[in-house]
């Protein structure tokens, strides 16, 4: 039985309008396919839209999760889980195509499991972060609501672009990101006149024995940028960070450690405003869930631990080259 | 407002610790064992523990009389609500 338009869930609305952003963006399977400006399952000859197909009862899925072996799901959620903890972005910016595309996950789910993904990352290296010092509480409490209030509202902005519009202008902004932090990757945004105040949001750093001095510029900026990250987090399964680090770090003078510790510790929260509608909804499929996530524990552990040892230029050429990648694919797709 | 902070940091550490740390065993255990009610307790404990950490966040800011950031780690924690 599938309910009418009128009664479905405000995410499955919003998923309707950003549903054929999806396909632009290579995130969903091949069992989906545009029909009509909508995205429909292959296999429906009534047309139905990924919206009535997240609202109906007893049908999960448009196809069947495949019998991945969970020790490859556990591998690739460790491998999405490093990168993201050692840039504070999370890893769903990975995960998500890399279940929809290499293992054949339908959207849903592999959205739902990114999101617990994210959680679970940021989680694990939120408690290496904090121990060294290197989270902003204060600047992460003031853009957790910007985020927040991001996801809650997102989708109603992005339900007023078309896919070409929205994707094309979040690929292009991905990729200006992407050249602006390569080209600033030598840049410090560390001041060593310990004497000077950092503001209510700013604050310290200690590298090599060396104290620095960080001050947060150009703050509108930050809410923002922590705006469109949560309205992208609930639509696509990632945390927003991917958004969030490179215009901290590179336009509001936020060290790029400080940056990424940052969103990591803000990212689980906003997942975590997304995830639980996928739960309620019956789109987190258990097993698929838990390996990714049971991966990116120790592995964001890790992650964290070793970003005190990598260069603060090498974390901003990672994060360019992902920017550059992310972005690239998108606008390449929607043009 | 650094030094009431601090003192929360630990808290929030250890918060987040026991959430990582029961969860990845439920979810070990259910993976194993195929059982489905750890599997389901693991996800949703994960889910929970960044909510809880902004509710030890909210009342350890607000019990400090920390109106500013406490007021604002409020309006997050309802926004989570929300959803729940």
């Amino acid at each position: 039985m599938l309910r009418s338009d009128a009664r479905i869930s405000p995410l499955a609305r919003s998923l309707l309008r950003g549903a054929p952003a999806l396909t632009a963006a290579g995130l969903a399977p091949a069992s989906l396919i545009q029909h009509r400006g909508r995205l429909v399952s292959r296999r429906s000859r009534s047309g139905r839209t990924i919206a009535t197909i997240l609202s109906s009862v007893g049908s999960r899925y448009d196809h069947p999760v495949p019998e991945t072996a969970s020790v490859l799901l556990i591998c690739v959620g460790a491998a999405t889980g490093l990168v993201g903890s050692l840039l504070g972005i999370g890893g769903g910016v990975l995960l998500v195509p890399l279940l929809t595309l290499m293992l054949g996950v339908p959207i849903r789910a592999a959205i739902a499991a990114s999101l617990i993904s994210v959680i679970a990352s940021a989680s694990a290296s939120s408690t290496v972060n904090l121990d060294r010092g290197f989270v902003n509480l204060r600047l992460g409490m003031v853009l957790e609501v910007f985020t927040a209030l991001g996801g809650r509202g997102g989708a109603l902005v992005a339900s007023q672009l078309t896919q070409r519009q929205l994707f094309v202008v979040f690929g292009v902004a991905l990729l200006a990101m992407g050249l602006l932090t390569m080209r600033r990757s030598g840049r410090r945004n560390v001041i060593p006149d310990t004497t000077l105040d950092p503001g209510v949001l700013g604050g310290r750093l200690t590298e090599g024995g060396v104290e620095y001095v960080y001050r947060v510029k150009r703050l509108p900026l930050a809410f923002g940028a922590s705006l469109v990250a949560g309205a992208i987090s609930g639509l696509l399964g990632v945390g927003g960070g991917i958004v969030k680090v490179p215009v901290l770090n590179t336009l509001c003078g936020v060290p790029i450690r400080i940056a990424a510790a940052t969103s990591a510790f803000m990212i689980g929260v906003t997942a975590a405003s997304s995830v639980f509608i996928y739960y309620r909804l019956g789109h987190v499929d258990l097993r698929v869930s838990a390996a990714v996530a049971l991966g990116a524990l120790p592995a964001s552990l890790l992650g964290a631990r070793l970003s005190h040892r990598v260069e603060a230029r090498s974390l901003k050429v990672l994060m360019a080259l992902i920017l550059l990648a992310v972005g690239g694919r998108m606008t390449m797709q929607a043009l | 407002v650094r030094h009431r902070l601090l003192q929360l940091e630990g808290l929030i550490e250890a918060t987040l610790t026991a959430g990582i740390l029961v969860s990845a065993a439920l979810l070990v255990a259910g993976l194993g064992l195929a059982r489905e009610s750890a599997l389901r307790l693991g996800i949703v404990l994960l889910m929970l523990t960044p909510v809880a950490r902004v509710v030890i966040l909210t009342v350890g800011l607000l019990l400090r009389r920390d109106w500013r950031f406490g007021l604002t780690s409020l309006v997050v924690l309802l926004i989570l609500a929300s959803g729940l």
